[in-house]
């Protein structure tokens, strides 16, 4: 809506008010601190004026109207409350109770329920209509959102949220009338649906229609009273997105992103599946106590000094036998950077441990091998970017799995302002956004970066040459070889065609391709980066997606291993592991599985470390811990309060390696943050 | 003039309203000196005939055709009629079977239930026959008080009984209607 400045005099319930035209009369109340209850009506959502329950008199009209989605108007005369209008409100919540099914007793939204909350604000102490008790199917088959149809009023914030959110489109209204479902795709089941499971659908939901399979519904029913809100950030990838974390009684009951039109993000508060549910998840059990493996290979519970103890000790006995550089340390880039810094004393200067090196370690290596990671240090744009960018080309894959909010971004950009993007990959995975796809086999990605480069170099001397006009390249005979099909060839002219008329393209490198030691692709494509940067910028349009929340943050502490020793691919002397993940990637295990001695600092009881392992110390949680995590571009360190406490008698992670640097006479040093490099210091 | 008297009838519900009310603590006591307590589950006197009555309480959802009996007579016979809990003010937690035809229900309880052995559903003149759907009491008969809640708070249940010994209808204030 356009917002033209003339200022429109009102009257809202004998108070004279000045607003801005255009503004609804909602919008003017609420700026006014004047109440009018709501239910379909959602800040971050558009205006749908579905529910009725925002109605208001305008001059003493007949007809009530929505206040949502009826504009100001000069002189307007507006009552918001009086006997007609909350008999008229009642009726619908009693209505919308009749209708289906609202016995709040068995639902897990009772007490946080915005339909419930208006029923006992409008004093609806029973119904004088009949239930209707027409049964509605549920929907089950996500394994993390149940959507129960019987519980549903029909408001479409979801359907809204969906579209102008997630930019989805997954949800709509099916049907007609009495029998309007919320439905997916093309009345599918959710799983087999197009659902990325974002949940922001279980946000903004009113009532209990759509709700969280995972947390638990017998500890403590969602009261907002007895609900603690916290507001944080997420650590589980780069991106950091605002949460509210909802707790009680020291238990999470959901995460909630900051929904917002214009909160500065461009994500506008969306959160993704990995966030929003990831965080109930806990496949393996806690550990609880300090666990010892004994000679006959049975578990002992241990005390916290005997088994820390216990740790060092055998470290120790390792290195006087099979010398210096026998022992490893291994740690998990979720990790905030004041337990990274920690782990990296003990090990470095403590334990003189001969290698070091984080889960995602060879990524940063393979970085560091390029010619730019080597000679002149990489330098990335914010991430930010991703909300202004004009065309944007992803390299590598996916960025589904490292960040999965991208996506999100991507999808309601190109509904949007038609942004589009183009993904070069060996994979055959192609998220829906993508509008230029080429597939090239793995070998010939370098090769297929340069004749991209050279092509867009061609396109944009012709334009120089001869204004708009841009005729086809010369470039083809480069591809020639590569294996790729006449579909990829269009989409490469398209993608050289959309980067040499974008003003401000970007250029995406996915996990997938820096976990591939290929410095050719590297170069390749950080050189069409640099190229397509225009000369007045300090940093390049490219941007570096990293395999894990903290991995900028591991990296530049300076932790990861420059270089691989010849056996660390299957560490063999004393490791000591230390991760939050609740599980742990096939590589992981790999490299893990021969070590002579395994001590492990980890939240949870893994099968695998359960079978391996010969000292497992129990840690707190990232809910459980604070800490500071840099941003993906490493421009942003947020620091992060502790949500939640930990298990009874689980120290703090800081505590155990303090707790163990003491034994070997290491002051771990209380002044960290000479230890961050300077923010404005390349990451790579 | 004698105290008031008040019946109260506990029909298809978890007796959790009656535990409410016992749960008023010593406030109970200042009220049973004020009243007499006739038809109760609490007294265990049962006559579905009903005396003649100031209060009639209902706790509980009409779900058979006794109990569809026992509110007719209750508000022949008592003056005020009030419901308590979720039950009796909405259908409550019985209405779950609301969804589901009659027979399939009880074919579920007296045949294939799990630990049934050659169940039968049972059929006798002296048995109350289940009605299609369980309802509640205000789409039977006239409710003058809903107090609805599961159970309702002892302190609304306090507030409830006092305002009425005071000669008040009461009407619930917001922050004390809760439906769970």
């Amino acid at each position: 809506m356009e917002n033209t400045s003339t200022p429109v005099n009102i009257t809202i319930n004998g108070r004279e008010l000045k607003v801005d035209e255009g503004t609804s009369i909602l919008q003017a109340a609420r700026q006014h601190g004047i109440y009018i209850p709501t239910l379909c009506h959602h800040e971050a959502l558009s205006d749908y004026g579905g529910c009725r329950l925002c109605v208001v008199e305008i001059d003493g009209a007949p007809k009530l109207s929505a206040s949502c989605v009826t504009p100001v108007r000069s002189g307007m005369t507006v009552v918001t409350e009086n006997e007609r209008i909350t008999e008229s409100r009642r009726t619908i919540v009693e209505f919308l109770f009749a209708e289906r099914n609202h016995n709040c007793m068995f639902c897990p939204r009772s007490g946080n329920c915005e339909l419930q909350r208006l029923a006992y604000e409008l004093k609806m102490d029973h119904l004088t209509v009949s239930f209707s008790y027409k049964k509605f199917p549920s929907d089950i088959t996500s394994p993390y959102m149940a959507m129960d149809h019987n519980r549903c009023i029909l408001c479409g914030r979801c359907v809204r949220a969906c579209t102008e959110i997630a930019g989805s489109h997954v949800l709509a209204f099916h049907h007609r009338g009495p029998k309007t479902m919320i439905g997916m795709d093309l009345q599918e089941e959710r799983s087999h649906s197009t659902c990325l499971n974002c949940g922001v659908c279980l946000q903004v939901c009113p009532t209990g229609a759509i709700y969280n399979r995972l947390r638990s519904h017998y500890f403590v029913k969602g009261r907002e009273h007895v609900c603690e809100k916290i507001t944080t950030f997420c650590p589980l990838c780069g991106l950091m997105c605002p949460t509210d974390l909802l707790i009680s009684n020291n238990q999470l009951i959901q995460v909630d992103g900051h929904l917002s039109r214009a909160n500065g993000q461009p994500n506008q508060g969306q959160l993704c599946c990995k966030g929003r549910f990831q965080v109930f998840r806990s496949p393996a059990g806690r550990l609880l106590h300090p666990l010892v493996r004994k000679e006959d290979g049975d578990w002992v519970v241990a005390n916290w000094q005997e088994a820390l103890f216990l740790t060092v000790e055998k470290m120790k006995a390792i290195q006087v036998q099979k010398g210096e550089k026998a022992l490893f340390g291994l740690a998990s880039p979720m990790l905030p950077m004041e337990e990274l810094i920690l782990f990296r004393e003990l090990m470095e200067k403590g334990l003189n441990a001969g290698y070091l090196d984080t889960f995602d370690g060879q990524h940063f290596r393979n970085l560091k091998g390029t010619f730019y990671g080597g000679a002149i240090p990489i330098r990335e744009t914010s991430w930010k970017q991703v909300g202004k960018s004009d065309f944007i080309l992803i390299a590598g894959g996916n960025p589904e799995t490292s960040q999965p909010l991208l996506q999100s971004i991507f999808r309601r950009r190109f509904m949007e302002t038609e942004l589009r993007t183009g993904l070069i990959s060996s994979l055959d995975d192609v998220p829906s956004f993508v509008t230029d796809f080429i597939h090239v086999p793995s070998n010939h990605l370098a090769e297929l970066l340069r004749a991209l480069l050279a092509e867009v170099d061609h396109l944009c001397k012709k334009e120089k040459q001869a204004g708009k006009t841009i005729g086809s390249s010369g470039s083809f005979p480069l591809l020639a070889g590569m294996g790729i099909s006449r579909d990829a060839k269009s989409a490469f002219t398209s993608i050289a065609r959309s980067i040499a008329e974008a003003e401000n393209p970007l250029v995406i490198v996915d996990t997938s391709l820096t976990g591939m030691a290929d410095s050719n692709s590297l170069n390749g494509v950080i050189d069409l980066a640099r190229r397509i940067t225009p000369s007045s910028k300090s940093e390049p349009n490219l941007l570096i997606l990293k395999p894990e929340g903290n991995s900028a943050g591991a990296w530049k502490t300076g932790m990861v291993a420059q270089k691989v020793p010849d056996q660390a691919d299957c560490l063999k002397g004393g490791l000591l592991l230390m991760g939050d993940e609740s599980s742990m990637g096939e590589d992981i295990l790999a490299r893990i599985h021969a070590a002579e001695f395994l001590a492990v600092i980890t939240p949870y009881a893994h099968k695998f470390l359960m079978d391996r392992a010969h000292v497992l110390i129990p840690k707190p949680t990232w809910l459980e811990a604070d800490g500071t995590y840099m941003s993906l571009d490493g421009l942003e360190q947020l620091f992060r309060k502790k949500t939640i406490a930990p298990p009874e008698g689980v120290w703090a992670t800081r505590e155990i390696l303090s707790a163990m640097g003491e034994q070997i006479d290491l002051k771990v040093s209380s002044k960290q943050e000479g230890l961050f490099k300077k923010r404005s210091d390349p990451l790579v | 003039m004698g105290k008031p008297k008040i019946a109260t009838v506990w029909l298809e519900g978890c007796a959790g309203c009656h535990m409410s009310f016992l749960d008023l603590d010593e406030v109970l006591i200042d009220i049973l000196h004020q009243v007499e307590l006739t038809v109760s589950p609490v007294t265990d006197y049962k006559d579905y005939c009903f005396p003649k009555v100031d209060l009639g309480i209902i706790e509980g959802g009409i779900g058979n055709e006794e109990q569809l009996e026992i509110v007719r007579h209750l508000r022949r016979q008592a003056k005020i009629i009030m419901t308590w809990g979720d039950c009796a003010v909405f259908g409550g937690i019985n209405t779950l079977r609301n969804w589901i035809p009659k027979t399939e229900v009880l074919e579920r309880g007296y045949v294939t239930s799990e630990s049934t052995v050659n169940g039968v559903v049972p059929i006798h003149a002296e048995i109350p026959r289940l009605l299609d759907q369980v309802i509640a009491v205000n789409h039977v008969i006239a409710v003058d008080v809903y107090i609805p809640g599961c159970p309702p708070d002892p302190e609304v249940i306090a507030y409830s009984l006092t305002e009425i010994l005071n000669g008040r209808l009461p009407v619930l204030p917001g922050e004390m209607i809760h439906f769970d």
